[in-house]
């Protein structure tokens, strides 16, 4: 629901950090989403798009990694994958706060993250241009 | 026209940055959460559905620890003051906070909100989210405790239909359960699919007209 909001922070973050570079096109954007987030993919590709427009950043290829949910266990140690709760009305995988292996409550350690991982830029060196 | 700008090889730089955006609002909460303890306060963060009834619990709240606490309270709504009016009925202080078209509560919003109150003043915070059952769970504000407030007047299936923001709730409050057999609702079926996702939640049915369940929330939340 809030994907454009967030979109357009790390569009901004994004420009900023090509301004620091002097950089003239943004070529790439590689993010990691957790999959834990309330972040759909299509609407941050879709908010991406729009906010781009007219920027240095317009054609450039997002590439979004999705990363799974981790928890640990401090009962019994465990740290993975979360227990998915299996009633068959829910047609996504429900993870639950139990742990796989002894049943007790584990705690969220990943798949909360929304991260630029990095970003390839096109710096124009000692005014040297690529257009003719 | 120019030449569409293509870029060679060798002229592009990879730049990791590594920045985590949802991060910076969980460095705010951070920040929120130790001014609020170095001012010795307790902040509950009240999230639910829309007409869930979670401005009625935080007025029966409000009223029976009028007595044990100094409080004050924060409300998001996108616009209006409608329900921080409800609360201020009651002699507490009370920030409106509108959102305008957000769809949840930030921890900036949460800073600047606590610049407005008188942090010695005050022992308990009360913070009601703007109602939905998805956003909010994203944005950690800096409470002690989150609650997440349902009521049978939804369905059947409001758990199940939301189960993400439940592993975030300490207190899972089941509101309205004087309507249940009205609404054909088996709280005792909410209170499981509760369990289901997050069984360290305390899962309390209440009627926060007639103040029933009340004081099993107040116990719930260690208050």
């Amino acid at each position: 629901m809030h994907e454009f909001s967030v979109t357009s922070q790390i569009v901004e973050a994004i420009l900023k950090e090509a301004e620091k570079h002097s950089a003239k096109k943004v070529v790439e954007v590689h993010l990691d989403v957790g999959k834990l987030t309330f972040l759909g993919l299509e609407q941050v590709r879709f908010s991406y798009e729009v906010l781009v427009k007219g920027t240095i950043m317009e054609g450039s290829k997002l590439r979004i990694e999705e990363k799974d949910g981790i928890v640990k266990c401090s009962s019994c140690g465990y740290k993975g994958d979360f227990q998915y709760e299996d009633d068959p009305i829910y047609h996504i995988p429900t993870p639950t706060l139990h742990c796989p292996k002894c049943g007790e409550t584990v705690e969220i350690v990943g798949g909360r993250e929304c991260t630029i991982r990095d970003v390839k830029l096109l710096i124009d060196e000692g005014g040297k241009t690529n257009a003719n | 026209m120019k030449n569409v700008v293509k870029a060679e090889e060798g002229e592009i730089f990879d730049i990791e940055l590594d920045f985590n955006i949802l991060e910076a609002n969980r460095k705010l909460a951070t920040e929120n959460k130790k001014l609020l303890q170095k001012n010795g306060i307790k902040a509950i963060d009240v999230m639910g559905s829309i007409g869930s009834g979670k401005t009625s619990l935080i007025e029966k709240l409000v009223h029976r620890l009028k007595g044990k606490y100094r409080m004050a309270a924060f409300k998001g709504d996108l616009t209006t003051t409608i329900d921080a009016e409800l609360i201020a009925r009651h002699g507490v202080d009370v920030v409106p906070i509108n959102t305008g078209k957000e769809c949840h509560l930030d921890a900036n919003l949460i800073k600047k909100a606590l610049k407005r109150i008188n942090l010695k003043d005050i022992n308990l915070l009360f913070i009601e989210n703007v109602g939905n059952l998805i956003c909010p769970a994203e944005f950690p504000l800096g409470s002690d405790k989150r609650i997440v407030v349902v009521s049978v007047t939804e369905g059947p299936y409001m758990v199940v239909k939301h189960p993400f923001i439940f592993m975030d709730a300490d207190v899972v409050v089941i509101n309205k359960v004087d309507l249940a057999q009205a609404m054909g609702v088996d709280v005792k079926k909410l209170k499981k699919d509760a369990k289901a996702i997050n069984p360290k939640a305390k899962v309390v049915a209440t009627n926060c007209r007639s103040g029933e369940g009340v004081a099993n929330v107040i116990e719930a939340l260690d208050l």
